[in-house]
């Protein structure tokens, strides 16, 4: 039963971050993707972009930092980001980033540091949520079941 | 999956059962977690897939081996290297489908997408269901190719297309009825069984071609044989006859055709907005040598050939007293006009052909015409007459002289040439300025292409013999004191240029000239034209303004009156006003009614002031718009023209007017202050018919007039002054 609780309590807490938006469909694609032959593959992806989007927000907080910013590069960088957010399906950090793209081509630095700073705060909720998640299919594969899927 | 779909025949008829499995695809995105994503998703769909984060490595790649894939899909932004560019490259290069993909999906970015010759555009995140379907891309080209080689007469039969598609096997998630769409992909595939394969192989004994990497030299050969036939009567066959480049086929020169034209295509889309070509020959001493010239451009011709209100203003503006213009030459890179000029075969190709040539001169230095000794020189000295001149181009321009009375010695750089046949690179000067005897130009296919030829000097004789195209496109041509000027067998000389035979321009004979002499352009044979002869009839100053300045001897127009243009076949002729301005006529002419054939619509009458400078004014049309439009060549001898009015500068000289018939339109002649000849005929005015012939159509407010035999008829009078009989 333990392995119930843990389908259960896995369920749970997914749910809501798809009902939230912080997750979309493309994650539940992504899901679908991972089979016997490629079990770690949600794992996998995610952690490329975790790294690479700690590389790009760092490149962000440089970039907006300067005296003179140079929006095309914020641009680029963001761009950049709302493809791989939208890849793995983290809605809404790609929903920042719109909003921070058009503050780019207005060139507005404030807009840009609030967004900025938006989408740390989403990135890293949506960062801890699927470490939890991954924890969770983890003990549940442990204990010797399979994850239950939302689809 | 092993064996891929594009192998060799034997283990394609293996694999082919399972089409599309085994599908070459080269993955290409700077975005890591996307790559790896895509890259799941097209294994899962059972392709092949290599992935490169890199837009230059992927080049690399595909350039050591383009049979290593049959399709790309690339990401839009890339660090190194712009996806479009990737695209373009790896389309004229390899021939390869290419997909872009984007999370930015804006219009203008999958516009450019599709001008760049995408095959599809995905939007990021990349579905799974989108993915499916890609290998639509793969067949589609092969098809397309293969039918090619079927026309080509090669066609090697393959047995294995038949069994393509298998249905059971394959589980598509298109979800309209995707066994039904493949049971008739499979219909049409079994019907297709003189088609060859997916292999590119045209040679039944080779199983496998390799594909042809088109370097720039042998895209140069392509594009000089494409040169050499013109653009429009460019077809693989021939294109591969001229290339003679061993292994080569027909189909690869096929399919690199309908790439480079799409190209092109986007090119002068491109280059239209640019506008900055700048012809040396032009801005250089045009202001200091001419004189003033009115400048009249206005496009007359244009593909659709439409003169808007705008531009009309835009003439108008222009047209209003502004004496001393510069010359410039505004941009040429415009699409493509006409091919209709003249006689539809001949000379067409020339603006398509200057369009490609140019872009790719500039991309990559490969010129598409060969130069001779372009002399960007300076300008041309114009006769005496001459103002600035403006040759346009794009737009038929109607260059507005303002024949000077005086002559002026002008100082020109020229180069010297002796008779050649020139082959002007566009927007060159030529000027043979020692006193050749005959500055010829035979079988030139293109003379003068937006340029200035200005034999200066007492040529014997300027002739452009069997030239088959226009001669002259967008240029000035100012033989100084030619002694005849003879065009034989000239489609069109003259297009949209200026001829200025300045002075003692013994005469101008267009003898055996089936086409169109001066269309939309300014002839100005200022002084002592002799005679003028054109033997045959055809269009001369079609849309063009002559202007014979003084004292010729023998302008013989008709009461002034210009022209009309006759063809054989035409029963109608357009007569058109001409006005003659006698160059120092300080008449105040009343105004002239132009008289038009019923079917024009607007004329209106030109009234005239004289002025009493020389300062031209420009006689305006200002009609409706319309739009004229010279769809073929052959429409426009022995054409019923009516043609629109197009205007007319004035100048003290000038004569104008045409009126024409164009699809009914406007026409309207406006004349602003210029003088006039006491008197101006404006009769003879047949009524033209308004019909087009071979489709061509005027609407515009180009008037043209036609001179022919009527020219002759002109009856010198104090402005006569070149006759042409």
């Amino acid at each position: 039963m333990e392995l119930a609780n843990l389908q259960r309590r896995y369920l749970d807490f997914t749910s809501p971050l798809f009902h939230e938006g912080i997750l979309d469909n493309q994650f539940t694609q992504l899901q679908q993707l991972q089979d016997e032959s490629n079990p770690e593959f949600v794992l996998e992806v995610v952690t490329l972009f975790f790294d690479d989007s700690e590389k790009l927000l760092n490149e962000l907080t440089r970039t907006l930092d300067q005296q003179v910013v140079d929006f095309k590069k914020v641009d680029a960088h963001v761009h950049q980001f709302k493809g791989s957010s939208a890849s793995i399906g983290a809605q809404r950090v790609k929903n920042v980033c719109m909003a921070f793209r058009n503050y780019c081509e207005e060139m507005d630095q404030e807009g840009c540091l609030t967004c900025l700073q938006q989408l740390k705060q989403e990135y890293f909720l949506v960062k801890n949520k699927l470490e939890t998640l991954f924890k969770l299919e983890q003990q549940i594969v442990a204990a010797g079941g399979s994850i239950p899927m939302m689809w | 999956m092993g064996t891929g779909f594009a192998n060799s025949k034997i283990e394609s008829e293996r694999v082919s059962d399972k089409f599309p499995v085994g599908m070459k695809i080269l993955l290409v995105d700077d975005d890591v977690t996307c790559l790896t994503v895509v890259k799941r998703m097209l294994l899962i769909c059972q392709y092949d897939v290599t992935v490169c984060a890199e837009a230059t490595s992927a080049l690399s790649l595909l350039r050591e081996n383009k049979s290593a894939f049959d399709l790309i899909i690339s990401d839009v932004h890339m660090p190194d290297m712009d996806g479009f560019r990737l695209l373009e490259l790896v389309g004229l290069e390899m021939d390869l489908p290419v997909i872009m993909m984007s999370s930015d999906t804006r219009f203008d970015v999958v516009m450019k997408g599709v001008s760049h010759g995408a095959c599809d555009f995905l939007s990021k995140p990349v579905r799974m269901e989108e993915l499916q379907n890609i290998w639509q891309h793969v067949v589609r080209r092969k098809w397309f190719e293969n039918k090619e080689i079927e026309r080509s007469g090669s066609v090697e039969e393959s047995e294995h297309n038949r069994h393509i598609i298998d249905d059971s096997e394959y589980t598509s998630t298109v979800n309209d009825g995707p066994d039904s769409s493949w049971k008739y992909q499979k219909k049409k595939r079994d019907s297709k069984e003189d088609d060859d394969t997916e292999l590119d192989s045209v040679d039944p004994t080779s199983s496998k071609k390799p594909r042809v990497v088109w370097s720039v030299e042998l895209h140069q050969q392509f594009v000089n044989a494409v040169n050499q036939l013109g653009i429009d009567k460019a077809v693989p066959k021939r294109i591969l006859e001229l290339m003679n480049v061993p292994g080569l086929t027909r189909e690869n020169v096929a399919s690199h055709l309908q790439k480079f034209r799409l190209y092109l295509k986007r090119l002068s889309g491109v280059a239209q907005q640019q506008n900055s070509f700048s012809n040396t020959l032009c801005g250089a001493s045009s202001n200091a040598k001419l004189g003033q010239l009115g400048r009249l451009d206005f496009q007359t011709m244009a593909v659709s050939g439409q003169i808007s209100p705008q531009t009309l203003a835009a003439l108008q503006d222009e047209l209003l007293g502004r004496p001393s213009r510069s010359l410039t030459m505004p941009s040429m890179n415009q699409p493509v006009v006409q091919q209709a000029l003249v006689q539809g075969n001949s000379c067409v190709s020339f603006e398509r052909g200057i369009t490609f040539g140019q872009p790719l001169l500039k991309g990559q230095e490969l010129s598409s015409f060969p130069v001779w000794s372009s002399n960007n020189l300076g300008v041309v000295g114009s006769s005496n007459n001459l103002g600035g001149l403006d040759a346009s181009q794009n737009s038929n321009m109607l260059m507005a002289m303002l024949p000077l009375p005086q002559p002026q010695p002008h100082s020109r750089t020229i180069s010297s040439e002796s008779n050649h046949a020139i082959n002007v690179q566009p927007s060159c000067l030529v000027a043979p300025t020692k006193p050749s005897d005959n500055f010829q130009v035979a079988v030139n296919p293109m003379l003068n292409h937006d340029s200035v030829a200005v034999p200066t000097q007492s040529s014997g004789s300027y002739q452009a013999g069997n030239a088959i195209a226009p001669m002259t496109q967008d240029s000035v041509v100012v033989p100084q004191s030619s002694t005849s000027m003879k065009m034989e067998k000239n489609d069109v000389k003259n297009l949209r240029s200026t001829i200025l035979p300045s002075q003692s321009y013994t005469s101008i004979s267009l003898g055996n000239n089936p086409g169109l002499v001066n269309y939309g352009s300014v002839t100005i044979p200022c002084q002592q034209a002799n005679k003028s002869q054109s033997d045959k009839t055809f269009l001369m100053n079609h849309n063009s303004l002559v202007v014979p300045s003084q004292s010729s001897s023998t302008l013989k127009t008709q009461r002034d009156v210009l022209v009309n243009h006759n063809s054989t076949r035409n029963k109608d002729s357009t007569h058109f006003n001409y006005i003659r301005l006698p160059t120092k006529s300080n008449v105040v002419t009343s105004s002239m009614a132009q008289i038009l054939d019923g079917d024009f619509h607007n004329l209106a009458t030109a009234g005239y002031l004289a002025p009493e400078t020389n300062t031209s004014d420009i006689l305006l049309s200002t009609g409706s718009n319309t739009s004229w439009q010279l769809a073929s060549s052959k429409g426009i001898i022995g054409q019923s023209n009516v043609h629109d009015f197009c205007n007319v500068q004035a100048t003290d000289t000038m004569s104008v007017i045409l009126s024409d018939k164009g699809e009914g339109k406007n026409l309207g002649f406006v004349g602003k202050g210029t003088c006039l000849p006491s008197r101006f005929a404006v009769d003879d005015i047949e009524s033209p018919t308004n019909e087009l012939t071979n489709g061509i159509t005027y609407t515009g407010d180009d008037a043209y007039f036609l001179n022919q035999d009527v020219y002759g008829a002109l009856q010198s009078g104090p402005c006569a002054t070149t006759s042409y009989k």
